[in-house]
């Protein structure tokens, strides 16, 4: 069964492009544009990976990932954070992603890290 | 009295004929006669009882001092001595003394036969008869030119003192004023403490700044004013602990929250001055207010911060479809199609590199660079900084030569970023070369990069000034776009990582962009 990839971003055209070249890919996408939905969501559709972006209204995507680590069903799902922020490598890391690229991002090293965090898990 | 008979008197006077009492014996009269012929000061007798008081004696001295001869003296009134300078207010005097019978002291300009000018002292008594009626008048003179031109030296002297003393104090006071309306227009506070912390002037600014009065400021405690909101720790500390050591306070950041005006962000210099023999251990503290600088600083940080997130976003979007675009045309024989994708991909790239160097100036400027320092595999790092430009330029073939095997502490995207810098530079520079090469090595305790092209070269006068922000070498201006800040950056960020760039270039032969970074003492990246 095709893996399943929640893609968490409040860009529409990036979730629109994000849900495309992983589709294409062959996985099954879900995507969300509000953050304060992801927790209960990640619950409810238990993804084997998350794609967050950090700079979000409301909740920022190292709160949100915070969040997904201090909780016990969720500490290990493997979190790639795609953000165009100068120092968003420091702040992914630090809130425990398990991987970072950078906006605007090169669509196979994308694939690549996917693939490689999906085979870790 | 007539002519004739005041000749006769004079003549036996001279004779030694003349009495000055009944029983003055000739013997006497000689004696006296010599006597004031030996004086030093001039003698006259003058007869009141003839017409217009002519001289009827005079000494050798009265001679010597006026330069006349007896001959030339007897028989005149005083006033020829005076010459043309009639217009004495001594003379006045004298008339006057001469007039009632007095006795007087003047000081006339007389005049020497030769017409030299000479101040005379003279003393002026009645001679009375028994009945007390005046009948003779003597003068006493002496010449006192010297003592008057010492004592107009001195005047001048005095004068010239008074007057340098008023020109030295007007400019001193000018001085003053001068440095005081300074001192009160500059736009930092100063404030100049006495050793014991009591304030003993201010100037305009601090009063506006912190809106305080000079009567509330001045002669109070430091630690007193406006209800105890100077009574900062760290002010207490610098003041108390650190200027006693005689150590200037230099760009000392205090934040306090001060009652009524609110949070301030300042920044204070404190020095100990000192005016010899005025005062010493005054405490002059420089206040600046930089809560409104940092402000701004933090607000263009910010919004260029946003400005360049925004602009990324959907830069991203439309990389990305460009990317899907460029695979799905994979198998397309559309070579205008397929240039078209390329050059696309290349332009966009082109934009996301300024949208992120406008950025990084904009920090770098503000000395906000901040590093984000963690180990990396730096060759690993390298391979990957080309392949992603290979991709993007297919012109050009890197070669990667040799190896640093290191693990480089430092931060990677800054170190990725002077690669891919160096790198499109070598290609963009040498568009009639096809290979550019890439050489890695480890020299002593640094690692070493060195980026070769086959390019257009920089002439030697420019090859310093390529590291300044904004510099476009002229000659090339035209011919290839850009903004001068690349090598800017790629500088800065080598000097922040401790290490150093350079490059060595011919014209028309190409150039070499070396850089080395330090290795921690422990020697990390050893038996890999």
């Amino acid at each position: 069964m095709a893996a399943k990839i929640m893609i968490c971003d409040d860009d529409e055209g990036i979730l629109d492009l994000l849900e495309l070249i992983l589709t294409d890919e062959g996985y099954q996408t879900v995507p969300e544009l509000n953050s304060l939905n992801i927790a209960s969501k990640v619950q409810k559709e238990q993804p084997d990976l998350l794609v967050l972006d950090l700079w979000m209204p409301v909740l920022s995507g190292d709160q949100v990932l915070r969040t997904l680590r201090n909780n016990a069903k969720t500490s290990n799902l493997p979190v790639l954070v795609i953000s165009a922020s100068t120092d968003g490598k420091a702040i992914a890391m630090n809130a425990g992603a398990s991987d970072f690229i950078a906006k605007p991002f090169d669509l196979d090293l994308l694939v690549g890290r996917v693939k490689n965090l999906l085979k870790a898990a | 009295m007539g002519k004739i008979q005041s000749i006769t008197i004079l003549d036996s006077l001279h004779q030694g004929q003349f009495t000055f009492s009944s029983n003055t014996s000739k013997e006497d009269f000689d004696l006296l006669k010599q006597a004031l012929d030996a004086a030093i000061s001039g003698v006259i007798i003058t007869d009141n009882q003839q017409p217009d008081n002519p001289i009827i004696y005079c000494n050798k001295a009265f001679e010597t001092i006026t330069g006349y001869s007896r001959r030339e003296v007897i028989g005149h009134n005083c006033r020829f001595l005076q010459q043309e300078d009639r217009n004495q207010v001594a003379r006045e005097t004298l008339r006057n003394a001469v007039a009632k019978g007095e006795s007087c002291v003047v000081e006339l300009r007389n005049y020497k036969k030769d017409g030299t000018l000479f101040w005379n002292e003279l003393y002026m008594s009645p001679i009375k008869d028994a009945e007390g009626k005046v009948c003779y008048f003597t003068g006493v003179q002496n010449d006192i030119t010297r003592r008057k031109q010492a004592e107009e030296e001195l005047r001048t002297d005095k004068a010239k003192m008074e007057r340098r003393i008023e020109e030295r104090t007007r400019s001193l006071r000018e001085s003053e004023e001068y440095l005081n309306s300074i001192v009160q227009t500059v736009r930092e506070s100063l404030l100049v403490l006495s050793p014991d912390l009591k304030v003993l002037s201010v100037n305009d600014h601090f009063m506006k700044s912190f809106k305080v009065s000079r009567e509330e400021t001045e002669g109070r405690t430091l630690y007193d004013l406006g209800n105890g909101q100077w009574d900062i720790a760290e002010l207490k500390n610098l003041l108390e602990q650190i200027l006693p050591t005689n150590n200037p306070v230099i760009d000392f950041e205090v934040s306090h929250d001060f009652p009524h005006i609110g949070k301030k962000l300042m920044l204070l210099n404190a020095h100990r001055i000192e005016l010899e023999g005025q005062y010493k251990d005054r405490i002059l503290i420089a206040i600046e207010d930089i809560t409104d600088r940092r402000a701004i600083e933090q607000r263009k940080d910010d919004f260029l911060s946003i400005a360049s997130h925004e602009l990324k976003t959907p830069l991203t979007t439309i990389k990305g479809y460009i990317q899907m675009i460029s695979k799905l045309t994979a198998e397309s024989q559309d070579a205008k199609l397929k240039g078209a994708v390329e050059k696309t991909n290349a332009y966009v790239e082109r934009l996301n590199g300024l949208i992120s160097e406008l950025l990084d100036v904009s920090r770098i400027q503000s000395g906000k660079i901040e590093l984000h320092k963690a180990p990396f595999d730096f060759d690993t790092m390298v391979k990957e900084s080309v392949e992603a430009l290979q991709h993007a330029n297919l012109s050009h073939k890197v070669v990667v030569t040799g190896a640093t095997n290191c693990s480089f502490t430092g931060d990677e995207s800054h170190i990725t970023q002077v690669m891919t810098n160096l790198l499109s530079n070598a290609i963009k520079y040498s568009p009639d070369s096809h290979e550019v090469e890439v050489h890695l090595s480890r020299v002593s305790n640094f690692l070493k990069v060195a980026v070769t092209d086959h390019g257009v070269g920089i002439p030697r006068d420019e090859q310093a000034k390529i590291f300044e922000r904004f510099y476009r070498v002229s000659s090339i201006q035209q011919r290839f776009p850009g903004m001068g800040i690349g090598l800017y950056l790629c500088a800065e960020i080598i000097r922040n990582h401790g290490g150093s760039l350079w490059v060595e270039s011919e014209v028309g032969r190409g150039s070499v962009f070396s850089f080395t970074l330090p290795l921690d003492e422990k020697g990390e990246g050893d038996g890999r």
